[in-house]
């Protein structure tokens, strides 16, 4: 059985697709088989929401009158890259406030502007005969900017590790608080619900997909940072962490629903993005690995006081048992806490299942696949001779 | 058999009074010290007491009498619902599981009898949705 993506464009025109989350389609394969599923279904949404930190947000502020050429950005205290044109800046989601305050950053900045707080924007630059202007203190919102775009290096995780700590002391981490002696352990991917697990060797995900981001329509501009292919796999699966996306879409598009600001006690502050991206089930081999379960998908547990890029995970753990709240590492019973929301991600994939089964998302294929191998290198200590 | 928890603050002089122990024996309740700090200004203790409800309030009327403070706990921490992501984060650091998930819905419960404020939870929650409830 094969399906194209102009059978299924036709269909969601209609209001005739067959659209279901990456949970749903679980209960159906199971009771139908794959062949019938198949057939049935047109589309498969996943969904995550999790911590981002490789996000942001382009932001055009407009020129003022005289003009200015931003050289210093201040959003409610918070620097923004400006090494821009004149008016253009970046807002990175874990900058934090210039003050110091841990507490507020980038990511609460970006948060405020999706929903419509104002934003004091403070603006310094040494002045130029075509930009005389020095100094501008205002406020903006997202009604007041011409573009405002998430533009975010590395989302979407293909898998990742489950945190634990073997110390004395209690770790604060970018994977959360974590509790001597192995006190607890934390994990962040959605698992049957994450895009990138349910089309591990991403098909049907490349440049140019369109995507649900934050509650946008946004699209996949790039290979995500850190985008890697040599994990090992286990029937299909990247076993770590493994692919990431680089995606983009309109902030005056999204919902605080969606997209939501962050920050860990002594790590610093981060984004949570809401993330959905759906499968067309082309064949087959995609309603396959778009219906793989949460016990047929494993994650590496790492010990996060090993201070090193290459710990060695303790052991190998699936998200059926860390989503039951407790996992076994050296014999002792640990609870789990996940990170990520699979309310949200559930949330998210519902969300753009409703899009498409009422014709206002329509898919597309992508313009170009990602890389089939990437291997992703360290970053070592060399002499000038040694990197050219 | 009720659970309330209470905030007593009391100056130096009566510091060295034996509340806890007076509870025990005249008033047959168990206690549960949740907190204590007692430095030359006096003390704060945060007690959870078990037992009848009239034994608790002539407990409490007897430690008034005796110039102790007291303010019942209604609630120490309050989680934000509006601002609650549903993670989870919460459940795996708090000692005494006063926060649950509901494994239908994915949501997270907070079941405030079970809190016994021992405050670690607080800085745990990414988007910070919990708060100390302020005891003025
Ligand atoms: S850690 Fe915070 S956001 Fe997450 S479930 Fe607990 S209260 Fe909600
Ligand atoms: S204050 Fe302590 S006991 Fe109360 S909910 Fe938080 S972690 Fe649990």
């Amino acid at each position: 059985m094969r399906r194209t993506y102009e059978e299924i464009n036709e269909k969601i025109k209609k209001g005739d697709a067959v659209v279901m989350t990456a949970e749903e389609v679980i209960d159906v394969v199971e009771r139908d088989g794959i062949e019938k599923a198949t057939k049935e279904v047109d589309v498969v949404t996943t969904g995550t929401f999790g911590a981002m930190c490789s996000s942001g947000a382009f932001i055009n502020f407009g020129h003022s009158e005289p003009p200015i050429r931003m050289g210093k950005v201040l959003l409610n205290e918070v620097p923004a890259y400006a090494g821009l044109a004149a008016v253009d800046a970046y807002i990175g989601a874990t900058e934090p406030r210039q003050d110091g305050n841990a507490e507020y950053g980038g990511a609460h900045v970006i948060e405020d502007l999706i929903s419509n707080r104002p934003v004091r924007l403070q603006a310094t630059s040494s002045g130029t005969d075509c930009y005389p202007r020095k100094e501008i203190d205002t406020y903006i919102s997202l009604k007041t900017v011409n573009q405002a775009y998430m533009f975010n290096p590395r989302n979407a995780y293909q898998n990742y590790g489950v945190a634990t700590n073997s110390s004395e002391r209690t770790l604060f981490t970018y994977m959360g608080k974590l509790l001597p002696h192995y006190g607890n352990a934390t994990f962040s991917s959605a698992g049957q619900l994450s895009p990138l697990l349910k089309d591990p060797k991403m098909r049907t995900i490349g440049i140019g997909t369109r995507i649900f981001l934050g509650g946008a329509q946004g699209y996949v501009a790039w290979e995500g940072t850190q985008f890697k292919t040599n994990a090992a796999v286990k029937d299909g699966v990247p076993l770590s962490a493994s692919r990431t996306l680089a995606v983009i879409g309109d902030l005056k598009q999204m919902s605080s629903e969606f997209i939501r600001a962050l920050s860990f006690k002594n790590y610093g502050v981060s984004l949570a993005v809401g993330l959905g991206i759906p499968l067309p089930i082309l064949d087959e081999d995609v309603m396959k690995a778009a219906s793989v379960k949460d016990d047929q998908i494993f994650a590496p547990v790492l010990d996060y006081a090993v201070q090193s890029r290459t710990r060695k995970p303790i052991r190998e753990v699936s998200y059926a048992d860390l989503r039951t709240g407790q996992i076994e590492i050296n014999g002792k019973n640990v609870k789990t806490s996940s990170l990520s929301s699979y309310a949200k991600a559930r949330q998210v994939a519902e969300a753009l299942k409703k899009q498409i089964a009422s014709g206002e998302f329509l898919l597309t294929q992508a313009v170009v696949r990602l890389p089939e191998e990437r291997v992703q290198v360290p970053l070592d200590i060399h002499s000038q001779e040694e990197v050219r | 058999m009720t659970v309330k928890k209470f905030l007593l603050t009391f100056s130096p002089e009566i510091a060295g009074e034996p509340i806890t122990y007076r509870m025990v024996r005249d008033f047959d309740l168990m206690i549960n010290i949740l907190r204590a700090e007692i430095d030359e200004h006096g003390g704060r203790l945060m007690l959870a007491f078990e037992g009848s409800g009239s034994q608790i309030q002539k407990a409490v009327r007897y430690l008034e009498d005796s110039g102790v403070n007291v303010k019942e706990l209604k609630e120490f921490i309050r989680k934000d619902e509006a601002r609650c992501t549903n993670c989870g984060m919460c459940i795996s650091i708090c000692p005494t599981a006063a926060y649950q998930m509901d494994r239908k819905t994915w949501k997270v419960m907070f079941l405030n009898e079970k809190c016994i404020a021992c405050g670690m939870c607080i800085d745990s929650c990414p988007p910070g949705a919990i708060r100390l409830r302020t005891q003025d």
